[in-house]
């Protein structure tokens, strides 16, 4: 579903990604772990299209297609969905309206019609419940004044309604308790089929507990320096990332 | 009267003027008076600075045809509109002393007192709380200048809601309005001031607010050859509080020009103001608000905030709040911003679908809908987003997802 070849990428004229290599098919849940500063989010924004990220080398291909070329979005009406590391707020604009406004862009752009407002709340109620979202903050304006769990939990439930091919989670971990990280990730759980792929990002292997993932890489300093199974975080956790660094530069 | 410029116009103005009780006739002398003394503002005139005043003197100065002020809504029990120029006739004493209460007006302001024949009495008695709003509408159907004068008065514990339009397609018609309102003791009145026509106008709302009174102003204004409003608000009692917002949008070549002038006279008073605004193309918009402190005014809280977001490069805002403070015992705090669209927010939009074009739309949408959202009253804030989605690209789409 995604294969991204020797993906170079630069932001302010720095070198971030130093030729990312890395093939995920449907069904999959691929995790990337690194420190910080190794280049992951900039890895999720490239894939979303997000502006300021110059690909110097390499080549993503979504599905056949070269993601690089579309915009944001279009690569969301084809299947992608980003969940933010830190979503924002946007006062003024409802939650559930604009989502609203999202699902029916990504249906015209594949030829259905649009919800109508029964179904669209019927379908925003059951997603919802997923996530344990209360009502009132799907109508809240977005992220407006939301806690740092609730926006988690509004970034999965706003990929369950808009049900991506492929879903790149960064560092959806960040800031959660233990119990709100466990809803967070039943409700991630519950979107994985053979359909879909998941990218999930992050720091901790304590995400891995809960999303168990098929392969698991180390992203160190812009380069993929391990990839293994599960197990492989694991290891990390017990050992950090200093000692797979130093591995691989003695 | 023959079409005539400003400066005859002036100078026709009679000394002594005939008709009328005698102390509207004085009244009118001394606007006379002022007028012939400072004449109409220039580009030199400080607080006229940015404003394109020469476009506006040189309107057509002729009388526009029986100016169109009407009250449109079913008028509420226990409210009163008398049309001014009945009232002038029938009982020529019972406004005397009352208008022009914040002292001899001048510029456009003073010719509307000189030459304003008609307007509209607002009426609400003491202790009387009106829910239903009253709402009037300015259609300005012809070019050539209108007068149009509202007097409100709300007495003690009154309570009202105004909604005043300003409508029409002319360009070349000049509205030159001044709406006054007295507050009294313990009243709440909520004032809603919506924009919508293509002429030029010019406008003055002053307000006098007795002790523990309420006074929220909000204005929306949608474009616009060329407007100029100052809201000036005079908190006279112990307690008042008036807010005074503002939401407005320019584009094409459009200029306007929102003046607000708050005077804390008495102690313990608060006044708020939040002023949003928008201008694309090569529209200019100017925020221009003062805040002033007298010495008696101790425990004063003033606030005044004014946003704008600068959509071309083309288009120009000018933004100048600030604060004249004479007591020392108060919280005043004042601010300016000049921006674009949040990248963040824009880039979060369409990472979910939502085409560019309609992600810019949605949140020009917000900046401003912040400012009806802050209307108390349900089907006006409706009315207002309606007005604002009327001129925002993607509408109707905007309108399905709100």
């Amino acid at each position: 579903m995604l294969k991204i070849e020797d993906l170079h990428v630069e932001v302010d004229g720095k070198t971030i990604l130093k030729g990312i290599t890395l093939d995920i098919a449907a069904g999959e849940v691929h995790a990337i772990m690194g420190p910080n500063g190794s280049g992951k989010s900039t890895l999720a924004y490239v894939l979303a299209g997000r502006e300021g990220y110059e690909v110097t080398k390499g080549s993503v291909t979504y599905k056949g297609q070269n993601l690089l070329e579309m915009e944001p979005e279009i690569r969301a009406a084809e299947g992608v969905f980003l969940g933010f590391q830190y979503p924002v707020a946007i006062p003024g604009v409802s939650n559930i309206y604009f989502l609203k406004a999202a699902l029916n862009a990504i249906r015209k752009h594949r030829g259905q019609d649009p919800l109508d407002a029964i179904d669209f709340m019927k379908l925003s109620k059951e997603k919802a419940g997923l996530v344990q979202l209360p009502d009132q903050l799907t109508k809240r304006s977005v992220n407006d004044g939301f806690s740092g769990g609730e926006k988690k939990r509004n970034e999965i439930y706003q990929m369950a309604m808009l049900e991506p091919s492929l879903a790149i989670l960064d560092e959806t971990d960040s800031g959660l308790d233990i119990d709100a990280l466990k809803v967070v990730a039943e409700g991630v759980n519950a979107l994985r089929g053979p359909e879909r792929a998941m990218l999930v990002i992050t720091h901790y292997q304590r995400l891995l507990d809960y999303i168990v993932p098929d392969v698991v890489h180390v992203l160190i300093d812009g380069r993929i320096v391990r990839t293994g199974d599960k197990n492989l975080a694991k290891q990390l956790e017990r050992d950090g990332y200093s000692e797979v660094r130093d591995a691989i530069q003695p | 009267m023959t079409d005539s410029s400003p400066k005859t116009l002036i100078q026709s103005l009679p000394s002594s003027f005939e008709a009328g009780p005698e102390w509207l006739r004085l009244l009118r002398g001394r606007a006379a008076d002022a007028l012939r003394a400072g004449g109409l503002p220039t580009k030199k005139t400080e607080a006229w600075r940015f404003t394109p005043v020469r476009s506006v003197v040189e309107a057509v100065f002729s009388p526009a045809e029986g100016d169109a002020l009407s009250v449109v809504s079913a008028l509420p029990e226990g409210v009163t509109a008398r049309s001014l120029r009945e009232v002038l006739e029938s009982e020529p004493g019972l406004l005397d002393g009352r208008l022009d209460f914040a002292g001899t007006p001048e510029h456009f302001a003073a010719l509307n007192t000189a030459l304003f024949t008609d307007g509209l009495w607002i009426d609400v008695p003491d202790g009387t709380a009106v829910d239903t709003p009253v709402e009037i509408t300015h259609a300005i159907g012809r070019a050539g200048v209108s007068y149009p004068r509202v007097f409100v008065t709300a007495g003690e514990s009154a309570e009202l809601t105004l909604i005043e339009t300003y409508q029409g397609e002319t360009v070349g018609g000049l509205t030159n309005s001044v709406v006054e309102l007295d507050v009294g003791r313990n009243a709440k009145v909520s004032h809603v001031r919506i924009h919508e026509n293509a002429g030029m106008q010019v406008g003055r709302v002053d307000v006098r607010q007795a002790a523990d009174s309420v006074y929220r102003s909000t204005v929306i204004t949608l474009g616009g050859a060329l407007l100029r409003l100052d809201v000036r608000s005079l908190l006279d009692g112990k307690g008042a509080e008036c807010q005074l917002d503002g939401a407005y949008l320019v584009e094409g070549e459009d200029h306007v020009d929102h003046h607000t002038r708050v005077d804390h006279r008495a102690p313990h008073c608060r006044s708020n103001q939040t002023y949003r605004g928008i201008a694309s193309g090569k529209g200019t918009a100017v925020f221009d608000g003062i805040v002033i402190v007298h010495r008696d005014a101790q425990k004063t809280e003033a606030h005044q905030e004014n946003r704008n977001l600068l959509l071309s490069d083309t288009a120009t805002i000018h933004t100048k709040p600030h604060l004249e403070i004479d007591a020392d015992d108060v919280v005043c705090s004042h601010g300016a911003t000049v921006g674009a669209l949040d990248e963040d927010q824009l880039f979060y939009l369409r990472a979910r679908g939502i085409p560019a074009d309609l992600a810019h739309a949605m949140l020009t949408y917000a900046f401003l809908e912040s400012i009806i959202d802050r209307v108390g009253h349900e089907p006006t804030r409706t009315r207002m987003r309606e007005a604002l989605i009327a001129r925002i690209p993607h509408g109707d789409e905007i309108r399905e997802v709100t």
